[in-house]
């Protein structure tokens, strides 16, 4: 069973419009929704917990129409939101409280082991928590109550680097069990390389690809030559190029590319930043 | 819904207190001889407007859009706040009803009938006051809400003004306080019951 499928959702503001967008994030994988800001990729997480109303298409969670019962299906969706949206004036452990009467499978014990691994303050009002400090307390609810399916937008934004590493092995934690998954948005794009089993990229209210991410880096590679030497590949080798007067850099079909070319592997920041300069689905 | 009704008390705990030194000071001015009962029983009015307070901060700080990625319905978080505005109003009352009863022990003896009456008329005009507050805030929010709340409360004053003008003889004439009492009880659980229902609609649409 699929834990997450969008189909041909849209939804527009003035401005702004979320354009058929397609996903299914199978059950015990990671997807790492990429866009800049403004992309759409808050929007997509808002309408999956139907905070917005979509214009149309449809949102199954765990196979259910996201509109049928959500009250029950939020039980098993862990959030955390660009701002955490904690009352200023509670401390972690009045939020322990306040989600004990609030999930009927809030973990207390689980929680107090993620506070104090996260060294965050029992005390502490939560307006005087850092940014980093508010994501943490977000990420320790969101993974107390039993959830199945994570839904983290830029979740790991405000962190440093050595906690974001240690929230994201904690990510990874909570995939090892096969019914667990996870749907983060992010902008930061070398966390998402490092956990996501698959990628999808968004461009304007627009899905630009959507697919496994080893299989889009054994895909693609880039190709750094003259320009007479990119001239001379087949068109459909080429998705992307880049030319000035020292020489040419393309995003390249390995498969398609002659043998013998120096062909570097490409990261996803890379793919993601040639897909949309060069403004092409795949 | 326990949830809910726990963070609003954490909440008032923190922001609240002043509500507290206001009863205070209003009970002492009536108790150091002032006659009129409306210093002793404004602070429950003042409760009414608690709520709105409290979805202010829950604004401020987005709790509005995280509750929604809770497993709470429209229908509970409404609840919650119209929960709580009358815990608080019924509390403050209690304390305030405590201090008319010493009032009306210092100046002249105490009159049950006279103070079930205030008591009622207390509860009914705070709770009604918050009744009008609560669908425009909960359709606009508190900045937008505010504004749409203030028109309105001009226009039932104004609306009551002139009609209490035109049937002033008439109501004297024709009914007792009891049977006024009585009607206004039943007229403001309506107003309660609708404002309810309204923001629970007006929530259920709106867009966070």
């Amino acid at each position: 069973m699929n834990a997450l499928e969008i189909n041909d959702l849209c939804k527009s503001y003035a401005g702004f419009a979320l354009d058929h967008l397609n996903l299914v994030l199978p059950q015990g994988c990671i997807m790492g929704l990429i866009g800049e800001n403004g992309a759409g990729k808050s929007t997509t997480i808002k309408l999956i917990l139907d905070m917005i109303r979509k214009d149309s298409g449809t949102i199954r969670i765990f196979g259910k129409n996201n509109t049928d019962n959500l009250k029950l299906l939020k039980e098993d969706i862990g959030v955390v939101m660009d701002e955490v949206g904690l009352p200023e004036c509670l401390t972690a452990k009045q939020v322990g409280s306040v989600m004990r009467h609030t999930f009927r499978s809030w973990d207390d014990t689980g929680y107090l082991r993620l506070i104090k691994r996260f060294a965050l303050p029992d005390n502490k009002p939560f307006k005087d928590f850092s940014r980093g400090m508010k994501m943490k307390l977000g990420i320790a609810i969101a993974m107390s109550h039993g959830s199945k399916l994570l839904l983290l937008d830029e979740a790991t934004s405000g962190l440093d680097p050595v906690i974001r590493d240690e929230v994201i092995e904690i990510f990874n934690d909570f995939t090892r069990d096969e019914t667990h998954s996870i749907l983060i948005s992010s902008h930061i794009v070398s966390d998402l390389e490092k956990l996501c089993d698959y990628v999808a990229f968004i461009h304007k209210g627009k899905l630009l690809l959507c697919d496994e991410k080893d299989r889009l880096l054994a895909q693609y590679g880039i190709l750094r030559c003259t320009s007479e030497q990119l001239k001379s590949l087949a068109p459909k080798t080429v998705k992307y190029k880049k030319e000035n007067p020292y020489g040419a850099e393309a995003l390249v079909l390995r498969d398609n590319a002659p043998s013998g070319m120096d062909i570097s592997p490409v990261s996803i920041e890379e793919l993601f930043v040639f897909m949309v300069k060069g403004g092409a689905a795949v | 819904m326990k949830g809910l009704l726990l963070k609003d008390l954490y909440m008032i705990k923190q922001y609240c207190k002043s509500y507290i030194l206001i009863a205070a000071i209003f009970i002492a001015v009536s108790l150091s001889g002032n006659d009129n009962m409306f210093f002793v029983f404004y602070p429950v009015i003042l409760c009414g407007i608690i709520p709105v307070n409290l979805i202010g901060y829950d604004e401020r700080s987005r709790w509005i859009q995280y509750s929604a990625a809770l497993p709470y319905t429209a229908a509970q978080i409404v609840s919650a706040k119209y929960l709580i505005g009358l815990f608080t109003q019924i509390a403050m009352l209690s304390v305030t009803g405590t201090a008319a009863i010493v009032k009306m022990g210092m100046t002249g003896g105490i009159r049950i009938n006279d103070f079930i009456i205030l008591m009622l008329m207390m509860l009914i005009v705070s709770t009604v006051t918050s009744s009008l507050t609560l669908p425009f805030i909960f359709k606009l929010g508190v900045e937008k809400g505010r504004i749409a709340y203030y028109f309105m409360i001009g226009f039932i004053f104004a609306a009551s003004f002139s009609a209490g003008k035109i049937f002033e003889e008439d109501l004297h004439a024709k009914f007792e306080i009891n049977t006024v009492l009585a009607i206004l009880c039943i007229i403001g659980i309506g107003i309660y019951i609708l404002s309810w229902y309204l923001s629970v609609e007006f929530y259920k649409k709106r867009e966070l």
